[in-house]
């Protein structure tokens, strides 16, 4: 671990702005160094305010110190920038069960659910919380169930079990981009810093959907950096022709896309005509999508 | 990044910003730190300098002999990271950035966003009031001072 | 005259293109090209290199193979590249030209590139 601690270091050391402080807080955290976390995490967050995981990450470290109020603050930054976030309502949940509030650990703990269908760890502590609201329980008890994840958090001796480290993110059912599933393997809106917001996702492919728009996010910035100092105005489309797929790219632009694009994966022997009108309708759908969010 | 003198900051941040170089340092002829980005140890620039100096002093030298007037630039190719050493005359003497770059950039935006430097620094150079004291009398304090001021010693 | 000639003036001769360049992807600098006054040609090869070879690396990086072809629409013009064996075909042009024409022409090319 420490030379993946090194590694990263330099990384971050060289690109201030890279996303490595991510990693590398989290294995300084499982390291026992939460003091050089909770440093490198605050750098981080200052560069990317509005990255859900910054926060999230924060909001663990913060779990690990007993600051249930910094982590609690934290996990509710985490929701108001993607309130289906499965780890921050994970994470709110069993603060809430810690402290009492078992009505609120059981919404957040059925909103982690609803993300996460297949997570064994929400199910048990969701059926616990609902069988001491069933019993009307007037405290919660010593222990909290743990999760799977090898992530031990640090608590305070006298505290109840470890608030777990939240699941990675799911985007919950309901895309809409239902309508152009037929002819697209994938369609996904992804922020600026390759993050997807919400997308196409057959089940239990969140993580493939994850790293389809992290990898191929760097071709707008890309291709926006071509175009400023090539003087050809903003780029409008992009389609990559590759043996297994053909991929699209548009920017969702105005007020309401910011920096986000819209991303549309087609078989490769659709005619190019048909991949534009896809990315297009896509992009329409996109932009109404967050304008409903707004 | 940290720069000696102020008048060199925003021409270098844009290269950085631009080029996406893993390293650079900018320095006068002789060697003596304006700026520099990447670098973890202020002997690591010291070295970094004066071997650049050396090597734009013998390039120049070398083309003089060959072709009646001095290189340029210098680019080397290593297996995973490239340098290359270019020079900025400025109205106050040239200007040398070295610059170390890996396989996220590419020789032709280094050498492209290294022209647009060359322009914008040596505009920048004009805006400098032409009065201020050399400081070439006091190079040893003056490239100490340099150091310390860039990583944060002062 | 370099044996890319014949495929840069192909592509050339169409209406709209304003640059056509061979490229190497790891470097960014022309290998050859064919240019309108006006054009900057180092500028073009750099920085659609460094697109063309992020897209390429992208593609694969997400598991749909090595990178084919390239299209890109902009406001005020377009580009097209497609790539072989560490080079890239790369065309510049404006709105007005017809993009499957342009496309055909730099496919027939692209086995010229080695």
């Amino acid at each position: 671990m420490s030379d993946e601690i090194h590694r990263l270091s330099d990384e971050l050391a060289h690109d201030p702005s890279s996303l490595a402080f991510l990693r590398l807080a989290e294995l300084l955290r499982r390291s026992g160094d939460v003091a050089a976390a909770e440093r490198v995490a605050q750098r981080g967050r200052a560069r990317h305010p509005g990255l859900a995981a910054g926060h999230d990450l924060t909001a663990r470290i913060a779990a690990d110190r007993g600051d249930v109020a910094a982590a609690e603050d934290a996990w509710r930054t985490v929701l108001r920038l993607m309130p289906a976030h499965a780890g921050a309502n994970k994470g709110l949940g069993f603060l809430a069960y810690r402290t009492g509030r078992l009505r609120d650990a059981e919404a957040h703990l059925a909103q982690a659910a609803r993300g996460n269908p297949d997570d064994e760890t929400i199910a048990v502590a969701l059926a616990t919380v609902r069988a001491e609201l069933a019993a009307a329980a007037p405290a919660p008890p010593a222990v909290v169930v743990a999760p799977a994840a090898a992530v031990p958090a640090a608590v305070p001796a006298a505290g109840p079990a470890a608030i777990p480290a939240p699941a990675t993110h799911v985007e919950a059912a309901g895309s809409p981009f239902a309508d152009l599933s037929a002819d697209a393997d994938a369609i996904l809106i992804v922020d600026r810093d390759g993050l997807v917001l919400t997308g196409t996702a057959p089940a239990g492919q969140s993580e493939r959907e994850a790293e389809l728009g992290a990898h191929l996010s760097g071709v707008s910035d890309e291709a926006e950096r071509a175009m400023r100092h090539l003087e050809l105005g903003a780029w409008a489309t992009i389609v990559i022709e590759a043996p297994g797929a053909s991929v699209a790219l548009a920017p969702i632009g105005g007020l309401i896309g910011g920096d986000a694009v819209v991303l549309v994966a087609v078989p490769r022997t659709t005619p190019l005509g048909l991949v534009r009108r896809v990315l297009d309708r896509a992009t329409q759908l996109a932009r109404a999508w967050l304008e409903a969010r707004a | 990044m940290q720069t000696a003198e102020a008048w060199v900051a925003t021409p270098l941040r844009q290269f950085l910003d631009d080029a996406r170089v893993r390293v650079a340092v900018l320095m006068n002829a002789s060697g003596q730190v304006l700026g520099q980005a990447g670098f973890a140890r202020s002997t690591d620039v010291m070295s970094a300098c004066a071997l650049a100096a050396a090597i734009n002093a013998t390039a120049g030298e070398l083309g003089r002999q060959l072709e009646g007037k001095p290189f340029e630039g210098v680019h080397v190719a290593g297996r995973d990271q490239q340098a290359h050493l270019g020079v900025a005359p400025t109205p106050r003497g040239p200007l040398l950035l070295l610059s170390v770059f890996d396989e996220h950039t590419s020789l032709g935006l280094v050498q492209v966003f290294f022209e647009e430097f060359r322009a914008r620094i040596a505009k920048a150079a004009l805006a400098i009031d032409a009065s201020a004291p050399q400081l070439a009398a006091d190079f040893e304090s003056d490239l100490n001072r340099n150091l310390a001021a860039l990583f944060g010693r002062t | 005259m370099s044996a890319f000639q014949p495929a840069l003036s192909a592509v050339m001769r169409l209406r709209g293109v304003t640059a056509c360049l061979v490229v190497d992807e790891h470097d960014g600098v022309i290998v050859d090209s064919t240019l309108q006054f006006g054009m900057r040609g180092n500028v073009l090869a750099a920085l659609l290199a460094s697109l063309f070879r992020k897209a390429r690396q992208s593609v694969a990086a997400a598991g749909f193979g090595d990178s084919a072809f390239l299209t890109l629409e902009a406001e005020r013009g377009r580009v097209c590249a497609v790539g072989q064996g560490g080079l890239v075909l790369i065309a510049v042009a404006d709105p007005r030209t017809n993009l499957g024409l342009l496309r055909v022409e730099l496919n027939k090319a692209r086995a010229g590139l080695g």
